[in-house]
């Protein structure tokens, strides 16, 4: 069913907040998991296994049986030396991919300019929800942020469709010439016309898609959604970026802990059902990840900022597995009382820059970083 | 610097502090407390105002003096049925129905205590009977309902379903006329106290509506207020006030002489403990710190030196009683109460 | 034709405050120029929506918690401020001294330090650099708590020489241990409770304890010191005593100044003025205030080569719009909102990305912001039922000729009004085409909300939208 040999897309589901990794991949085999988590565990009779010793947390039935296809890489113990336990550090590392120095460009910003160095396609890289990552952010690269396909562009306000019609018209001719102006006028003009442009070419994804999945009205599903119309509207869209949380639980963890992967694992379902539906399946990769994991012991209510996390891969093009080690409980390999991170998040960056992307790596992620082998060549 | 005065009439002493400031996500915990009633069973029902961010988690939750949590129920944030956008304050009538105003819906919302929505009223307006900003909120022993309509700078007098009976007031500082009221609250001759924030003072009426007294001129001195945000009035007639610029709370006779006033001495809570215990090098640290720090003189006014020193009272909004002499002040800005027992 | 006198007042207020609607501009026309300038740098009482009330109503920005709120406080003071200069000023010290919430999980630190720019801010550069090294907030962000008689870090004596001053290339590295010695001791009340705190980004249990500034007198390496030549025992005020001294940092202090105040790109005539700065910094004993007004006054600030020759940044454009448009005069829901729209627009408040602080000029536009800015701008202006919008409807109508304005009238009254806002034939050709869509518009019985209204609307809807807007 597949027709055209398309370009590989990358879609980015971050989870804000700092995901819970010990109740998300749940080590139930371990005993000092109970002994540590006294009040905010899964039980073991609840638990999906995966094997004897880690199951998903029950909320994850769609990731279950994606990964009983095969299609879903968990990435164990993930993170960087010296952990940093600040939202905002914490993810500006991930965004940027530099845990030593103050990183200024995101690693898909990079990536999106290498792989269109003439700005040839707007549409390159679009984020869906408002104000762009760090991650996708580099000076003179255009990206989208999309609040709402629907209503996407200018003067969105603008009920009148005549009226609307006529100053985005207005707008266009005032944007339009460019020639023999101050460098800045000219550059609001090119990027006046890339987002009317990039506006324009949008709102032709829901319409031309069509689909029977019925994705859930929570925001993530709504943004998947939104990333299955652009994707498959073939745009050349080759990076797509979301986010869902928050993720922050420090108190009554169990329930919007539960909640949230409801979420995030129903989205991933009807995304990928959505895939296989249009047969473009090994054409896009999933990566979930979020800015750091959380204590191993709970507080009584929920859990605290930690370190060492799980990132997954997902896609058809994976190969499904358990990578990295999962990290172990025992106190003395501990870090503060936190996990500690046995594999560097730049080696899935990598990965998915060279072999997914088809990019130089090193000079993005800023350095060599062997891979887990989890794309099929 | 003591924290208490002590006079003959009365003596209030510390008991404990109750809470812990909580995210938003359901369990123990508040988050920006804006009022407590004590419920006959002493129920401690707090009222979480909450911000726009956590205002999904806009609710009441309720505990126990020996700080068990028993739970939370509300609709969260919206306009809906059972819903809050900014929930002010509370009252129980003799049902024992809390009744909840909203100043920014225009309406007074009616649960059980058990956490069943029951109704709203109110319409937005300056009519007879209508609401801008409905605030503090007061049941006398007819369950007649007392709402402060802040914006009309007037009380307003309703059955307890809402149907209105009375009002009095005007814009400004005379006898009778308000500016921006806050609290409000009833004694046990179900005389109508209320604190006339901008104002900086409380005043007494009959539950009619005529003029009684007015206590208390705008400063930092004993009976003096900056912005009162509410009233309770023991069976013996003291009244407590809520000096809430001030960051204090003021307590006077039933003449309105000057008792004593507390500045605040809380200490960790259980939950608290609790945390601690979960987070050991931060306890360690907090352990060996000082939490009532020499501070430098620009920090110097009442507020910024709550916001540095822990015990101290940092935005005390509301003062409640119960039926056993104990006094809680509710701190928004710290996520907890404190609790004095009089005797 | 747009009136000189006024179009430079316009680029004044512009410049020293968020621009200003025609009632703020002919109030500093009656000043005069020399007498705007000396209003703008003598703020007196701003006049600030009450606290009281901002309190009350937002229990979050009583608090200061989180961003959200905090962000939001300082978004209430600058668009009910008097004094725009005032508000400018400590947005310029946020943007360079660029101390951020990442690190320091404290915003009522930041807001702290902000206020510390309200007041300090136009006075001697040696008595901010003081106050800074001070402030609870960089000491935090520039790791100075760690910074022992015992064990030096040098982060912060670093930057202060690196970004805060001279600059690299002025100084050497022993120079910048000697500067790091002489700051050992200087840290906040329980620093380590502090820092863990932070560092965990830790509200419990009983939400965040602010910050203040302590001197550890035995932490202190009271050594003898070398620093840039001079010898001595010194402690930090002495360190900043010699680098104010110093022609880089008159450069540096002038330059930023410059690029914040006057236009984004120096030129040959820019270069001038900036040199007068320097002077002025030297002449008055570091004063920013007489620097300042050396570039308020100076020809190049004057000439037309300066108007419009800076992007505004998204602090400027929000602000500015909401300021023109008057709304959010009292306590609202949805406050948070707007400050968010900055942040999507690529400047929070409280959060510059890195020591850096912000990239400004052209870096501000790219096409994600561009849609938000536009599109804010242009919902703003547009509301007919705000009262700076329904002043606009009202000038433009008295000064009608029997009410009536043909397209010409509205797009040039438009443009006059929001401004007065300078555009290329081009653009006003499309203005004016726009306008006459619908013919003469008749204001003379103009009712609230009606279509002759919507007319005005639509029309400086799409002022807001040209690029001319962009720029300050």
């Amino acid at each position: 069913m597949t027709s055209n040999k398309r370009e590989k897309s990358l879609i980015v589901i971050q989870l804000s907040g700092g995901n819970d990794y010990l109740n998300t991949v749940v080590p139930y085999g371990n005993g000092k998991y109970y002994d540590n988590r006294s009040v905010v565990n899964i039980p073991q009779n609840k638990v999906i296994p995966i094997n004897e010793q880690l199951g998903f947390n029950p909320s994850m039935g769609p990731v279950k049986a994606l990964w009983d296809e095969g299609k879903v890489a968990v990435i164990n113990g993930i993170g960087y030396e010296n952990p940093n336990r600040s939202h905002f550090r914490s993810m500006d590392i991930w965004h940027t991919a530099e845990p030593e120095t103050i990183g200024k460009e995101g690693w898909l910003g990079r990536a999106i300019r290498d792989m269109d160095p003439q700005g040839d396609n707007v549409l390159t890289g679009v984020n869906f929800g408002r104000g762009l990552p760090r991650a996708l952010a580099v000076p003179g690269v255009s990206v989208a942020s999309v609040g709402d396909l629907e209503t996407y562009g200018l003067f969105p306000d603008v009920q009148d469709e005549e009226l609307r019609m006529f100053t985005l018209e207005a707008f266009s001719r005032m944007y339009g010439n460019t020639a023999g102006r101050d460098p800045v006028m000219e550059l609001l003009g090119r990027t006046g016309q890339d987002a009317l442009l990039g506006a324009d070419i949008l709102r032709t994804a829901p319409a031309k898609y069509s689909s029977s999945i019925e994705y859930a009205p929570d925001s993530l599903a709504q943004n998947l959604k939104s990333i299955s119309q652009v994707f498959h509207a073939n745009l050349g869209a080759r990076v797509l970026y979301t986010q869902h949380g928050p993720f922050d639980t420090h108190s009554g963890e169990l329930a919007s802990h539960a909640k949230l992967w409801d979420e995030v694992a129903g989205a991933i379902g009807c995304l990928m059902d959505d895939l296989k539906e249009h047969g473009t399946e090994e054409d896009a990769t999933i990566l979930v990840f979020s800015e750091f994991g959380r204590r191993i012991k709970d507080n009584g209510s929920g859990s605290d900022h930690g370190s060492g996390g799980v990132a997954f891969m997902i896609g058809g093009a994976v190969s499904g597995g358990l990578y990295g080690e999962y990290p172990s409980l025992v106190e003395a390999e501990q870090i503060e009382g936190d996990l500690r991170s046995n594999n560097d998040f730049r080696s899935v960056y990598a990965e998915i820059l060279e072999d997914w992307l088809g990019l130089d790596a090193p000079s993005i992620v800023n350095g060599q970083f062997e891979k887990h082998g989890i794309l099929k060549s | 610097m003591s924290t208490q005065t002590r006079s003959p009439g009365i003596a209030l002493d510390y008991v404990k502090t109750i809470g812990i400031v909580n995210n938003g996500f359901n369990g123990r915990g508040f988050a920006n407390p804006y009022d407590i009633v004590v419920g006959k069973d002493e129920r401690i029902f707090v009222l979480n105002r909450c911000d726009p961010a956590r205002a999904a988690a806009i609710r009441i939750g309720i505990c126990t003096m020996d700080e068990d949590y028993l739970g939370e129920f509300g609709k969260g944030n919206g306009t809906g049925d059972g819903q809050f956008v900014w929930a002010v304050a509370m009252a129980l009538d003799s049902q024992e129905r809390l009744h909840i105003t909203d100043e920014h819906s225009n309406r007074v919302t009616i649960y059980s205590l058990s956490g069943e929505y029951l109704s709203h009223w109110g319409k937005s307006g300056s009519g007879d009977g209508e609401l801008n900003g409905p605030a503090g909120i007061a049941i006398d022993s007819a369950d007649n309902v007392f709402v402060v309509d802040q914006h009309n700078s007037r009380i307003q007098k309703f059955t307890s379903d809402g149907k209105f009976i009375a009002n009095w007031g005007s814009l400004g500082s005379g006898d009778g006329q308000f500016n921006l009221p806050w609290g409000a609250a009833v004694d046990s001759d179900d005389n109508v106290y209320v604190a006339d924030w901008r104002n900086d003072r409380i005043q007494k009426f009959t539950n009619d509506g005529q003029f009684l007294a007015a206590y208390g001129s705008s400063g930092e001195g004993e009976g003096q207020f900056r912005r009162p945000t509410s009233v309770a009035i023991d069976t013996d007639g003291f009244i407590y006030v809520a000096d809430w610029g001030n960051e204090r709370v003021q307590v006077f006779g039933s003449d309105g002489a000057f008792q004593l006033l507390l500045r605040g001495e809380a200490t960790i809570s259980k939950w608290g403990e609790d945390y601690l215990a979960s987070n050991p090098e931060e306890q360690a640290e907090r352990e060996v710190s000082n939490l009532k720090p020499e501070l430098p003189a620009h920090l110097n006014t009442p507020y910024h030196i709550s916001s540095q020193t822990e015990p101290y009272f940092w935005g005390p909004v509301s003062v409640s009683l119960d039926g056993r002499g104990r006094l809680y002040v509710t701190e928004t800005n710290r996520h907890r109460f404190q609790v004095y027992q009089k005797h | 034709m747009i009136n000189n006198e006024t179009a430079l007042m316009a680029h004044l207020l512009r410049r020293a405050g968020f621009g200003a609607n025609r009632t703020e501009l002919e109030q500093y026309l009656a000043m005069g120029y020399e007498g705007a300038v000396e209003a703008l740098l003598h703020p007196s009482d701003p006049n600030n929506m009450p606290d009281d009330l901002i309190r009350r109503y937002h229990v979050e920005q009583s608090e200061l918690r989180d961003l959200a709120g905090s962000a939001a406080y300082w978004m209430y003071r600058m668009i009910s401020t008097s004094c725009p200069m005032e508000e400018k000023t400590a947005l310029f010290w946020h943007g360079l001294f660029a101390t951020g919430y990442a690190k320091l999980n404290q915003a009522r630190s930041l807001l702290n330090q902000v206020d510390m720019f309200r007041h300090s801010g136009l006075g001697s550069y040696e008595d901010l650099l003081v106050e800074l090294s001070k402030d609870p907030a960089m000491i935090v962000w520039l790791d100075n708590n760690e910074n022992h008689g015992t064990a030096i870090n040098e982060n912060f004596g670093r930057e202060l020489l690196e970004l805060f001053s001279m600059g690299i290339g002025n100084y050497s590295e022993e120079d910048i241990k000697e500067c790091s010695r002489a700051f050992t001791g200087w840290t906040l009340g329980n620093a380590e409770y502090m820092a863990i705190r932070a560092a965990k980004d830790s509200i419990w249990p009983y939400g965040r304890i602010a910050w203040h500034f302590d001197y550890r007198e035995e932490d202190h390496d009271d050594g003898e010191k070398t620093f840039l030549g001079e010898t001595g025992r010194f402690n930090g005020e002495d360190i900043i005593r010699i680098i104010v001294k110093q022609e880089s940092t008159a450069r540096f202090v002038a330059t930023r100044l410059f690029q914040f105040f006057a236009a984004d790109v120096i030129s040959e005539a820019g270069e001038k003025a900036v040199q007068a700065m320097m002077e002025a910094y030297f002449s008055s004993g570091y004063q920013i205030r007489e620097m300042m007004r050396t570039l308020f006054l100076s020809d190049y600030f004057k000439s037309e080569e300066a108007r419009f020759a800076r992007v505004k940044g998204p602090v400027e454009m929000v602000v500015g719009a909401i300021r023109m448009a008057g709304s959010y005069q009292n306590p609202a829901l949805g406050i948070e909102k707007v400050s968010n729209t900055m942040l999507y627009m690529g400047q929070g408040l409280l959060q510059p990305p890195t020591v850096e602080g912000w990239h400004e000029g052209s870096e501000w536009i790219d096409s994600g912001a561009l849609v938000e800015r536009v599109n804010f701008a242009a919902k703003e202006l547009s509301d007919v039922s705000s009262p700076g919008v329904r002043s606009i409807i009202d000038r433009l109508a008295a000064t009608a000729n029997q009410g009536v304005l043909d397209p010409s009238d509205l797009a040039d009254g438009c443009l006059d009004l929001l401004g007065p806002i300078q555009v290329s034939d081009e653009t006003r050709s499309v203005l004016v085409e726009y306008a006459s869509r619908n013919g003469d518009l008749d204001l003379s019985s103009h009712q609230p909300g009606d279509e002759s209204e919507q007319r005005v609307g639509n029309m400086l809807r799409l002022v807001a939208a040209t690029r001319e807007y962009q720029l300050a």
